[in-house]
């Protein structure tokens, strides 16, 4: 094609140059299959991870992401044993990139892969493919010794959003590692079973502040307002204002009358950020809360003021909407 | 086409996805309405808004990585109490590069290196096609079309930055505001273009702060005591207003906090920020031995410039992305849809796309005069033809000097007079003694154009409007207050038998209401901020 | 006027042994979104032709041999 427009290359010439000598130009030429944008080129970039040159391979794992599919998501699976780290790492992205689901097979095929990389950069894969024959495969992931495939095993059983990864997903909330907690706990939020809401309950008291926050964040989410409350009420008094300020807004979106007054202490706290959860006591919307509000009106920070404003301004609506 | 426009390297989230369960697309019609001080057509926010949510899905089919909670779906943030609109996007430096692989896949014709010039209308006034030249060639392309759709981003080389670095700009420094010269020369209407695009930025390196990233996480500007001092809900004009005030006050320099966050929430907020949108910035503050642990993130205002995506200005168009001039469309930064932002320029641009491809089913060609085409072959290549002349950075770096010394809100008119005196003399020495050596500097020639064109419009649209509104984006001396019995309304800027015009446009009624408490609460904020 | 060639220090700095635009990659010349890349008819490697960076980095990052640094230019670092 010439002219004013860009190319689209010829993938016999493209195929001729991936012989050449000198590795530079097959890797200029495994550059031109990847931005053919014609499936045809896949099984030349297939051929390509055969190549001498790590630096090619890298480019060829590189150049399968440009391409979605069973057959693209087999090169790529083939990249990813690569002995080459860096061609394993470009693999990894590539098949992070796939969207159809029937690319899952390959990964699932490697999930129990003998290297750790390998099993975590396929479930990874795995998780925007959704694909509920990779349920089975990270079930049994959630017991790998190595965190980094734990957690992505999280990721793929979460994506999932089926009652039956609740038992395992509860499990994992006291996995060994604080991160995987932390993504089980939130991979719980789709879950209004009683079960699920327990184990995030429970992640409340967690050791790390994060998980706490998390879990204090997700509580919010849930129907199950009464039953989580006095927890939520109780992570008022974290140690972290973080954790603090999860659990008022949560116990806001969960317009929990009796939290008012506790959150209404907040209101002199000294962080600004945790001041300004008085936008809870808005969304709450209790009466007995507007003297708090009222001391708050010339809080230093413009911020702060607004919120009390809003919050005084919902009591004011709800009070009224009682009337009428 | 690979890493053009504004968002070459990626995007760190998107500002104002309305997504079904956070917020609704009344709620951010009315929300857009109050920020731009009523004077919005709601029509094109509120179809922007509506449509949004579907261009995210597809973006999402495409790869383009959003940010996603442990089950899958779109992570939201909520910033504060009056909408959900934060949508990050920890892999964002993918959107370019998943764009362009749905092209090659699609197998569409694409073109690099061509820099549009000109707009040729027919002799009914309907669009005929546009004139380019290469960039490295120097080569000269008419193109015939039925319809045309400009896309060519903000006028982001407009004012100078404060280093004086001439492509240190806030905006993509490619982005220098051909689209709006070409709307202007094809007679196209522009609106409210005296609504400058100002920004808070990282003093010196002059990218994004990107409060609207951090700030979920805790972070905020602040004071020189460290204390938040914006009192606007919105990112405006009055928002940049209080950011200038507290500049030029005892309590300035302004800062981006975060050192009061745990370690680990820096942490992850580092690897958004310095990874994505810009990812120099990491190399900038570890330059200067910056760690936002310990230390607070000196920022300042940006230069003057046009872009929708951060104020109401533009190319006119309707809810259909059309302009005034038949055929032809605008979309993203330089139509007149305001806080478009990314999103709002695949999501318009969809709607452009549609429409002109509808409009153009029936259509035939309109005819072309050669007598256009001669005279901006002419025009295009008289810089090629000198043997001696003023090259075209010079002509460039002082008009966007002169820019920065009379243009820059607080506006005066007589400043504003004696910048329209400096730029006619620069335009004649830009018509008759600029000089290209080159197809490159032939390319810094024609954006040369487009600057002065700008540098006009600024200028001329700024004193059209006898009012101060919009914050400081249009802060007038000599009108200091709003004036809502005169100018709430549009104003249309116009070539009209060569001539530069004004008129007044009425705001379209609006479809979503907006409740004249909700009006009061905001006024009250503001009086309270200017006491 | 006459002109005169003023000097820059500009801040793409590519490193030739790794460059391989003498095999025909023209990888950091297509993404720059200023153009101020160029390949070298001497040495067949790339180079910053013009001082007009926005410093946006697509030509290091999407460099295949990671051959291209960018600076922060000087009056602004």
């Amino acid at each position: 094609m010439g002219g004013p427009f860009e190319a689209y290359s010829d993938l016999d010439e493209s195929a001729e140059r991936l012989k050449a000598a000198d590795a530079g130009e097959r890797r200029v030429a495994v550059m031109e299959l990847g931005h053919a944008g014609d499936p045809d080129a896949i099984p030349l970039l297939a051929g390509v991870l055969a190549d001498p040159d790590a630096g090619v391979r890298r480019e060829g794992a590189r150049a399968l992401g440009e391409y979605d599919g069973l057959e693209a998501a087999e090169a790529i699976a083939l990249a990813l044993i690569d002995a080459d780290p860096d061609v394993a790492a470009a693999a990894a992205d590539s098949a992070a990139e796939l969207r159809d689901p029937a690319a899952a097979d390959p990964f699932i095929a490697l999930a129990g892969h003998a290297s750790a990389s390998v099993r975590a950069a396929a479930l990874r894969a795995l998780k925007e493919l959704r694909r509920g024959d990779a349920l089975k495969p990270a079930l049994e992931a959630l017991r790998d010794p190595d965190p980094s495939v734990r957690v992505q095993a999280v990721g793929v059983l979460g994506f999932l959003k089926r009652e039956e990864t609740i038992p395992a997903l509860r499990i994992a909330t006291a996995d060994a590692d604080p991160q995987i907690r932390r993504a089980a706990v939130s991979a719980l939020a789709f879950a209004q079973s009683a079960a699920a809401t327990e184990a995030i309950h429970a992640a409340l008291r967690d050791e790390d502040w994060m998980v706490r926050e998390v879990a204090a964040d997700t509580l919010g989410n849930g129907a199950a307002g009464a039953l989580v409350a006095p927890a939520l009420i109780a992570a008022l008094d974290d140690a972290f204002w973080q954790v603090r300020l999860k659990a008022a807004r949560s116990l806001g979106r969960l317009r929990a009358v009796n939290a008012a007054p506790r959150i209404a202490a907040s209101l002199v706290a000294p962080q600004v950020n945790l001041r300004k959860e008085a936008a809870a006591l808005g969304e709450i919307a209790a009466a007995s809360s507007r003297p708090h509000l009222e001391a708050a009106r010339d809080d230093p920070d413009p911020d702060v003021r607004k919120t009390v404003g809003w919050a005084l301004r919902q009591i004011d609506r709800r009070a009224a909407a009682r009337e009428a | 086409m690979k890493r053009s426009g504004a968002i070459s390297m990626g995007m760190d989230g998107l500002n104002n996805a309305v997504i079904p369960g956070h917020a609704t697309p009344e709620q951010y019609t009315k929300e857009i309405t109050i920020a731009n001080d009523g004077i919005v057509n709601q029509a094109a926010v509120l179809k922007y808004a509506q449509r949004c949510y579907g261009i995210i899905e597809e973006l999402d089919r495409f790869g383009i990585r959003f940010a996603k909670t442990e089950n899958g779906d779109f992570a939201v943030k909520k910033v504060h109490h009056l909408g959900s609109y934060v949508l990050p996007m920890p892999n964002g430096d993918t959107v370019k590069k998943a764009l362009y692989r749905q092209l090659r896949r699609a197998r569409l014709l694409i073109s690099n290196r061509y820099m549009a010039t000109r707009l040729l209308t027919g002799a009914d006034g309907r669009i005929a096609g546009a004139i380019a030249v290469n960039t490295r060639s120097a080569e000269f392309l008419v193109i015939r079309a039925k319809t045309v759709i400009l896309c060519m981003g903000a006028a982001g080389r407009l004012g100078l930055p404060a280093s004086g670095y001439l492509f240190g700009t806030y905006e993509n420094a490619a982005n220098s505001g051909d689209g709006y010269a070409m709307a202007y020369h094809a007679g196209a209407a522009l609106a409210n273009l005296e609504c400058f695009q100002i920004n808070p930025l990282i003093k010196d390196y002059n990218g994004p702060a990107c409060a609207y990233v951090a700030g979920p996480f805790g972070a905020y500007t602040a004071n020189n005591e460290g204390a938040r001092f914006i009192e606007c809900d919105y990112w405006s004009g009055q928002m940049m207003l209080e950011f200038f005030n507290e500049l030029k006050s005892g309590k300035g320099p302004v800062f981006l906090k975060l050192n009061h966050l745990h370690e680990d929430t820096i942490a992850e907020i580092e690897s958004i920020l310095h990874k994505v949108e810009r990812p120099s910035r990491g190399e900038f503050h570890a330059g200067r031995g910056t760690d936002y642990r310990r230390d607070m993130i000196e920022m300042h205002i940006s230069e003057i410039g046009f872009c929708s995506g951060h104020s109401a200005s533009g190319v006119f168009v309707d809810e259909f992305a059309r302009t005034t001039v038949p055929g032809l469309y605008a979309a993203g930064d330089m139509a007149s849809v305001p806080h478009n932002y990314m999103l709002g320029a695949f999501t318009n641009g969809a709607i452009a796309g549609e429409d002109a491809a509808e409009q153009a089913y029936g259509l035939d060609f309109a005819e072309i005069d050669p007598v256009d085409i001669a005279r901006e072959r002419e025009r295009v290549l008289a810089p090629t033809r000198r043997e001696d002349g003023i090259p075209p950075n010079q002509i460039e770096y002082k008009t966007r000097r002169l820019v920065n010394d009379y243009l820059q809100p607080p506006k005066v008119r007589r400043k504003y007079e004696l910048a329209q005196a400096r730029f006619a003399e620069i335009r004649d020495d830009l018509e008759n003694r600029m000089l290209a050596r080159n197809a490159h500097e032939l390319l810094r020639a024609l954006e040369a154009a487009s600057i002065l064109d700008c540098a006009d419009m600024a200028a001329f649209a700024s004193l059209y409007r006898q009012e101060s509104r919009w914050g400081l984006y249009h802060l007038r001396t000599d009108y200091p207050a709003k004036d809502e019995a005169n100018w709430f309304c549009h104003t249309l800027l116009s070539k009209r038998d060569g001539r530069m015009t004004g008129e007044k446009r009425a705001v379209d009624p609006y479809i979503v209401p907006v409740a004249d408490d909700e009006k009061a609460l905001y006024g009250k904020q503001r009086l309270r901020a200017s006491a | 006027m006459p002109l005169a060639a003023t000097q820059t220090s500009v801040p793409v700095v590519v490193d030739n042994d790794k460059c391989i635009a003498d095999k025909g990659c023209t990888v950091c010349v297509d993404v720059c979104p200023l153009d101020v890349l160029r390949i070298s008819e001497m040495t067949g490697k790339a180079y910053m032709a013009y001082d007009e960076c926005w410093y946006c980095m697509p030509c290091a990052c999407d460099c295949p041999t990671g051959a291209v640094t960018v600076n922060i230019p000087y009056l602004l670092k």
